[in-house]
């Protein structure tokens, strides 16, 4: 059964579809062909985009990680963000600035025998809704691990990152015109933290590409980008704005083709829409998962504007997706979504493959052997799709 | 002299709240995002609170302030149209883009702080995304002014506005009417796709995510020009058409050479829409037609 569950998993990527979703004869052909091999080399589709015998492998521990209650999780826990800095890989604290000067945080991973002379690949790491890098710090050890330049980022207004533009309230008139382009001026004002705006978090990443593009030792064309549950869309939104992408990996997360749609405000946001324009601060609700906090309740309608299962047709060839869901995940409802966007995208000529993570829920991908296994098949694609690094 | 300043005083004091015979127009401030803006409201004669008016939000074009657009507000309101002329932030009577000019600390679990610290504050900055943002929290204050209809909302734009305003109407489903004048078409004859910056481009990026917010003013001004040369570039106006739903009515305002742009954009519309074509110094003509646009479409 497992093995058909791949089967059909990688289905997608090696048969083209007609627009009316029927079989081509030849797709038809090729399809029994796929299914044939499968079943014959279990899991090991010659087929696939990278090998996914890992999941096989380790299918035992992952169907005891979704039994057992000690490894059961609703959230992450401190002390799933734990892990051993590996042996010779480095780590760097960086600021960069993304809408005009706002400084974000930036922690690079550097692999063994990394040199600014030579020419490396490198991946950025983001974390998810209302979440903190300090919980996916793992996860670019484990890509400097295996010879990547990472670097895991803090979204504008969370933790290491500064609050940006939108976040920041005078307490006393604007005095500048447009006389001059810049004014200093010691003021009163109020800082707003954890406000979560995936339109922000897209510009985020964007300005993490063009940082990573001009640090010495990094090949400015061979970025890629990996995001984990809320991350994972805004990944999938930078892949379809932004051609430097060249591989892109989302976890735990649904991106179902859909057309693209203009946002509608609902009855009961519009009287809270209009007490934020009125006084610059609306109603705010409790959010995120591991890491709980008030957050503006407008980012319900804010972030429909970011609608990643509505771009995939924005997608380069270029680029290359690896979509890791989990088989039993209560918020994106198992990989449906996924199956479906990588057939999209394969229709379209982007290399795309849907590598699900058997008996896990959501939050069981970050930890045990979820992790292992997850972190394994991205580190694979970003090698396969990015490259390694040279010394020169 | 006292005097004078005086009667300086009393005549902007008027200013700020002048009623002519058809309209009357009223400073209002609202806030985008975090950043305070004062706009023009312009409001017909006979406008009450139990009025049931239609609404127009009026966004300057490239490099203008909201002067430059007034005119064509107060001619909606004499038609019994409620009008909003704004400044985006960071231009006009708008606060700007706000920045620290020194360093500040943070713990996220303190939501709001307050503080007292140098702030750096930009202005003239040409972000067309927050542009739009910007005209949508326009919208959000007029559904909010007494004797408006909140479902009769209208998005009016020239040149680079114009473009927003197709923007907004493909991504904000309470606009139901636009008149966009020779409105940019960015994106037209390009299939839908990720931005590939040109190298010149990519190394102006890549110095935008290395520099601060800058010190100086001829430092504001070439990161302002460097800012706007790649948000411009990657700014498709014209793929926002076939977003705008059939409930929503658009008239294109073409001037001169944009003629058969303006018609093939007008093919990928679903609802109620038009072209005009005009040469570019009847814009008089242009204000008339934008007018009977609203009037009959809202």
């Amino acid at each position: 059964m497992a093995i058909m569950k791949v089967a059909q998993a990688l289905l997608p990527q090696d048969n083209r579809f007609d627009r009316n979703g029927e079989y081509t004869m030849s797709s038809y052909r090729r399809c029994r062909v796929a299914i044939a091999i499968c079943a014959l080399f279990a899991a090991s589709s010659a087929f696939a985009q990278i090998n996914t015998d890992i999941i096989e492998k380790h299918r035992a521990d992952l169907a005891k990680q979704g039994s057992d209650p000690e490894m059961k999780r609703d959230a992450t826990q401190p002390r799933d963000w734990n892990y051993d800095l590996p042996q010779g890989v480095t780590t760097r604290l960086v600021t960069f600035y993304v809408g005009g000067g706002t400084a974000l945080h930036g922690k690079m991973f550097l692999p063994r025998g990394f040199s600014t002379k030579g020419s490396w690949p490198a991946v950025i790491v983001g974390h998810g809704i209302n979440a903190l890098s300090i919980g996916i710090e793992k996860y670019a050890a484990r890509f400097a691990d295996r010879g990547l330049v990472a670097m895991a980022i803090d979204y504008q207004s969370y933790g290491f990152s500064q609050s940006g533009s939108d976040d920041i309230r005078l307490l006393e008139p604007d005095p500048t015109t447009d006389a001059n382009a810049v004014t200093d001026k010691h003021m009163r004002i109020v800082m707003k933290r954890t406000n979560l705006n995936n339109a922000q978090e897209v510009n985020d990443f964007r300005a993490a590409i063009s940082f990573l593009q001009g640090e010495p030792g990094i090949d400015p064309d061979r970025i890629g980008i990996w995001g984990s549950s809320n991350g994972g869309a805004i990944v999938i939104a930078v892949s379809a704005v932004d051609a430097r992408v060249k591989a892109c990996v989302a976890q735990v997360i649904g991106t179902r083709p859909v057309p693209r749609r203009p946002v509608a405000i609902s009855e009961a946001n519009m009287e809270d829409a209009i007490t934020r324009v009125r006084t610059g601060q609306g109603a705010e609700t409790e959010a995120g998962f591991s890491f709980r906090t008030y957050v503006d309740r407008w980012y319900l309608t804010r972030n429909q504007d970011v609608q990643p299962g509505a771009w995939l047709d924005q997608i380069p060839q270029t680029n290359h997706v690896l979509f890791i869901p989990a088989e039993k995940d209560e918020l994106t409802r198992g990989d449906s979504g996924n199956v479906e966007a990588a057939k999209f995208l394969t229709e379209r000529g982007v290399t795309a493959q849907v590598a699900t993570l058997p008996d896990l829920t959501h939050f069981q991908a970050y930890s045990y052997t979820g992790f292992e296994v997850g972190s394994t098949l991205a580190a694979d694609w970003f090698l396969k799709y990015l490259g390694t690094g040279s010394a020169r | 002299m006292k005097a004078n300043l005086f009667l300086i005083a009393a005549a902007l004091s008027i200013a700020t709240h002048a009623v002519t015979a058809e309209s009357a127009t009223e400073t209002v401030h609202y806030y985008s995002e975090a950043v305070r803006c004062n706009a023009k409201l312009f409001t017909p004669s006979n406008h009450g609170a139990s009025s049931s008016a239609s609404a127009v939000v009026l966004a300057p074009g490239q490099g203008e302030t909201r002067a430059s657009i007034e005119s064509v507000a107060e001619a909606l309101a004499t038609r019994g149209i409620v009008a909003l002329a704004i400044d985006y932030r960071g231009w006009g009577e708008c606060g700007g883009f706000l920045y620290f000019g020194e360093p500040v600390r943070w713990d996220d679990r303190m939501r709001f702080a307050q503080l007292t610290t140098t702030m750096r504050i930009r202005r003239l900055r040409i972000d067309p995304k927050a542009q739009v943002i910007d005209v949508r929290n326009a919208i959000t204050f007029l559904q909010s002014v007494p004797g408006v209809d909140r479902a009769r909302i209208g998005v009016w734009g020239v040149g680079l506005s114009g473009g927003h305003a197709i923007v907004t109407a493909g991504s904000d489903a309470r606009v139901k009417s636009v008149v966009a004048q020779h409105p940019l078409l960015a994106g037209k004859g390009e299939p839908r796709a990720a931005f590939a910056p040109t190298p010149q481009q990519q190394t102006m990026m890549i110095e935008l995510a290395r520099t601060g917010a800058p010190a100086d003013n001829r430092a504001a001004k070439a990161m302002n020009a460097n800012e706007a040369t790649v948000a411009l570039a990657e700014y498709k106006p014209y793929w926002y058409l076939e977003q705008i739903p059939q409930t929503t009515s658009v008239l294109l305002i073409a001037e001169n050479s944009q003629a058969s742009a303006a018609d093939s954009a007008v093919k990928l519309l679903k609802g109620t829409s038009s072209v005009l074509k005009i040469e570019k110094a009847r814009r008089a003509e242009a204000t008339n037609a934008a007018v009977e646009w609203f009037t009959s479409n809202l």
